[in-house]
């Protein structure tokens, strides 16, 4: 296990070099402050769950993956390191990180950006043989999405897999009430996100959608869009 | 003549009530020499009658009177009330007038304090007998007039009741009398009567019937010629006769006098305006129930996901109107508000307030204000229509989506959830101050609302009694609800309405009740979509797209053409005002319904678009093409909704 990465630091913590990006910090404010009401309120992720068990059906044992945007490590990295995958998490919440070491101790957590982790870059974490990404890109501003879905290409292995998850809608970095607090999110529609994809150079196996009605009243049903993805070459 | 008549409030006499000017005289001109006999018996002031004081105006001087209750007398010149000792209020009258005065201010102060009828006639009896006479038989006007007009048909009397001794029951004629006392009056008596004079037994218009109404006391010796030993004095009230009262004395005691047809007269006249003011306050009561029941939903709504049961009891005394309300209001997305609440007091007002509060509250609601805000706009309002008025409140709404309960509350009992496997749990709801307070933040929380479960809402009057405390009620409530559902689980809400209401026992309420049963049955997410969209060009396509795909995955191929238009038109509106992402939302029940939310607080009005415009028409296509559409101001702008029906051929295919 190991904790010896330097982290992105934002606020007090040593900064990294990319520089600031203040939404962002408050993204991650917003997590620390929701913890595990954040399982509470999303508590059945029945499309999550059959997307890692993709995964898990398609990749040997002991396979590396990268689980982005990790949150409690609850259910994704839990249902992967169960599986005999070696599972490395990254989330920009500090809290959500700490509560995912304690749930899920046999997978890696890092308090990282994922904007932050390109190869060859200050945080490279290796190579991957799959990415799950489960609505953690619809934290990001949506100009930035092709290029962390470029950057994701370039993090796995030639043939790697690539598990995503996103709201359908069509808004950018749009904030909203969350869980009593606010967050910024963007969305793309089913066909626009598919192309989105395809421009970076994926093959989407896979599509599926379906309403879900978090348990709680702030937080509006939502259409869940799962795109299950090969690396091209 | 001006003089106020003692014992009203403001009445002068009917120009018919003959007789009574000379006890007036006498009562005004011998105030200054006979005053304070009877401040020790004076019945408890009651402000729900005032004018009951304004009698002292005839005999009791202010200095003897208790200080509370008394603020609305006029303070009158001391030198006009000499003090004087208290006497024995029931001692027989003695001849001097000055104790005939004395004797008539503690009789008629007695009368003028019932309430009702029966408590002022129950006054009388114990006034008269035995100071003044030894039985008295009263009768009453069959039917009773309640209007200013008198009653059509014959002028009839029936026996109400008869006294000989002070603790008689005046309450009911004596077993097997009832049939043979219902007399008609007419001719002499009946002009008699009706001049509202009082006569002695042996006057010759009176001859014919006088043996008819002492019928029911034709044991005692003296009602075989009663003669100058009887008193008939009619019952006139402020514009109509009510009845008579027949006042005897025993052959042992001497004949009535002169001066003694001037007290009964002074006595009758009191009991009529009693029993007048009875009637009048009944009356009142009585609009009142009607006023508040006007006041209460004449129907409970039939939102999808949910179903409504409601009670509404008033209390059995009517005046004992009170301000209980409850409300079921749609909200945008299925949701819907549960409300019940209370406005403290019991009266006309608290009726009237009640209504103005329910009203407010429907405002509020609609505007989709989260359960804390309602009540704090409540609170303001509830100060602006005076500070005098308190009422508390419990505002719930229910998400059969997400299925989630959101409560806050105004100082309201909390409600009672029964779960689906039939436990019943008082929910804590941190109990925030009553509306009216003002100031005082109120606070919502939120908490699961499981299918199958019910929410029961209520007012103290199902749970307070005189002889029980409301937490011990409340946890009978609970426990009721919770034997109802071992015996059939999740229990029809009709039926478990009625199981709830067994716990007010057979006695008379003391307060109204009102009851709101919400029986939860959740909303599949499979059957709503829902999206938002950047308000763009190109919008209404996308959401023309996001639509045939949600209609298409429902079975429900037929309605896209229609709804692909209107969802078109709508959106086009909303993108033109919005600035931040509208809402796109669609909800499969027994209809299929399409919202479309905007930031933009201006609601849509059909306008008749000119021949060279190019927008404007489309509120008249969803018009002409919905079932039913809508639009609502909210506080975060403004949603706009149509409904189609779900035709026949798709129902089977309803997922």
């Amino acid at each position: 296990m190991s904790e010896g990465f330097p982290e992105t630091g934002y606020g007090s913590e040593e900064s990294g070099t990319e520089g600031i990006r203040p939404d962002r910090e408050g993204q991650a404010e917003a997590f620390d402050a929701i913890g595990d009401r954040y399982d509470e309120a999303f508590p059945y992720k029945k499309g999550q769950l059959a997307a890692a068990e993709w995964l898990i059906g398609a990749l040997p044992a002991g396979s590396r993956v990268l689980d982005l945007g990790c949150g409690t490590g609850l259910p994704t990295a839990r249902q992967l390191v169960e599986a005999g995958l070696e599972v490395v998490g990254v989330d920009l919440s500090r809290g959500m990180v700490e509560l995912a070491r304690q749930y899920v101790p046999r997978a890696t957590f890092h308090r990282l950006d994922i904007a932050d982790l390109g190869a060859d870059g200050p945080h490279d974490l290796g190579r991957f043989d799959a990415v799950a990404a489960f609505f953690s890109l619809l934290m990001l501003p949506r100009g930035e999405i092709p290029g962390v879905l470029r950057m994701i290409h370039d993090l796995l292995v030639p043939g790697g897999l690539f598990a995503l998850s996103m709201v359908e809608a069509d808004v950018d970095y749009f904030t909203i009430p969350f869980l009593g607090n606010t967050i910024r999110v963007s969305g793309y529609l089913r066909d626009d996100l598919r192309q989105a994809i395809e421009e970076a150079d994926f093959e989407v196996v896979e599509e599926s959608s379906y309403t879900y009605a978090p348990e709680i009243s702030d937080v509006p049903p939502e259409e869940q869009l799962f795109l299950n993805c090969a690396r091209h070459g | 003549m001006e003089h106020r008549t003692p014992g009203q409030d403001s009445g002068r006499l009917h120009a018919g009530a003959g007789g009574g000017a000379a006890p007036r005289d006498m009562a005004v001109d011998a105030a200054p020499v006979d005053t304070g006999a009877t401040a020790p018996s004076t019945p408890p002031s009651r402000p729900s009658s005032p004018g009951s004081g304004r009698s002292d105006r005839v005999a009791t001087p202010p200095g003897d009177l208790p200080a509370a209750g008394r603020g609305t007398t006029p303070p009158e010149p001391a030198a006009e009330h000499p003090a004087q000792s208290a006497r024995e209020e029931a001692e027989p009258v003695p001849g001097t007038p000055t104790d005939r005065l004395r004797y008539l201010e503690a009789a008629t102060r007695r009368i003028a304090g019932g309430i009702d009828r029966d408590e002022t006639l129950r006054e009388l009896c114990r006034a008269a007998i035995p100071a003044f006479a030894d039985a008295m038989l009263v009768h009453l006007r069959d039917p009773l007039p309640t209007g200013d007009r008198p009653p059509d048909g014959p002028l009839a009397l029936r026996l109400h009741s008869i006294a000989q001794g002070p603790e008689d029951s005046v309450t009911g004629a004596p077993p097997g009398t009832a049939d043979f006392v219902e007399l008609t009056v007419t001719g002499p008596f009946a002009e008699l009567l009706l001049a509202g004079r009082p006569v002695f037994g042996d006057a010759a218009e009176i001859a014919p019937a006088v043996g008819e109404l002492l019928e029911p006391v034709a044991s005692t010796p003296t009602t075989r010629s009663p003669g100058r030993w009887l008193i008939i004095a009619p019952l006139h009230g402020r514009h109509q006769l009510l009845g008579t009262v027949a006042l005897l004395r025993g052959t042992d005691r001497p004949a009535f006098t002169g001066d003694d047809l001037l007290v009964a007269s002074q006595l009758a006249t009191h009991t009529a305006f009693g029993i007048d003011r009875a009637m009048l306050s009944g009356r009142e009561a009585s609009l009142a129930d009607a006023l508040q029941l006007t006041m209460l939903p004449s129907s409970l709504p039939a939102p999808t996901g949910v179903r409504l049961a409601s009670r509404y009891l008033p209390a059995a005394e009517t005046s004992q109107v009170g301000g209980d309300w409850y409300d079921a209001i749609p909200l945008p997305g299925n949701r819907v508000a549960l409300v019940v609440g209370d406005v403290m007091g019991h009266s006309m007002t608290s009726a009237a307030i009640m209504g103005q509060l329910r009203t407010t509250v429907q405002t509020l609601a609609g505007l989709d204000l989260p359960p804390e805000e309602v009540l704090h706009h409540l609170d303001e309002q509830a100060q602006r229509l005076g500070s005098e008025h308190m009422a508390t409140c419990l505002y719930a709404v229910y998400d059969p989506i997400s299925q989630r309960l959101l409560v806050a509350d105004a100082g309201h009992l909390p409600p009672v959830l029964l779960h689906p496997d039939g436990v019943g749990e008082v929910l804590r709801i941190p109990p925030g101050a009553p509306i009216g307070v003002g100031g005082v933040p109120f606070e919502s929380v939120e908490m699961p609302a499981p299918t199958g479960a019910t929410l029961l809402l209520y007012t103290d009057g199902l749970v307070e009694s005189r002889t029980r405390d409301v937490w011990s009620g409340v946890e009978l409530l609970r426990a009721r609800l919770q034997a109802a559902a071992s015996v059939v689980a999740s229990p029809p809400l009709e039926t478990l309405c009625d199981a709830v209401l067994t716990i007010l026992g057979r006695g008379a309420r003391d307060d109204d009740v009102a009851l709101l049963a919400a029986r939860f049955d959740g909303f599949p997410p499979r059957n709503v979509a829902y999206w938002f969209l950047n308000p763009e060009p190109q919008t209404a396509a996308r959401a023309r797209q996001l639509t045939r795909r949600a209609l298409h995955r429902w079975g429900l191929d037929p309605l896209l053409d229609t709804t692909e238009l209107l969802v078109s038109e709508v959106v086009t509106n909303a993108v033109r005002y919005a600035s931040r992402p509208i809402a796109l939302r669609l909800l499969r029940t027994d209809v299929l319904r399409c919202e479309v939310g905007d930031d933009s607080p201006q609601v849509p009005r059909m306008r008749r678009a000119q021949a060279g415009d190019e927008g404007g028409r489309g509120l008249f296509l969803v018009d002409r093409l919905a079932q039913r559409w809508g639009a609502t101001r909210l506080s975060t702008g403004k949603v706009v909704w149509f409904e189609q029906p779900i035709p026949e051929e798709c129902r089977a295919a309803d997922p």
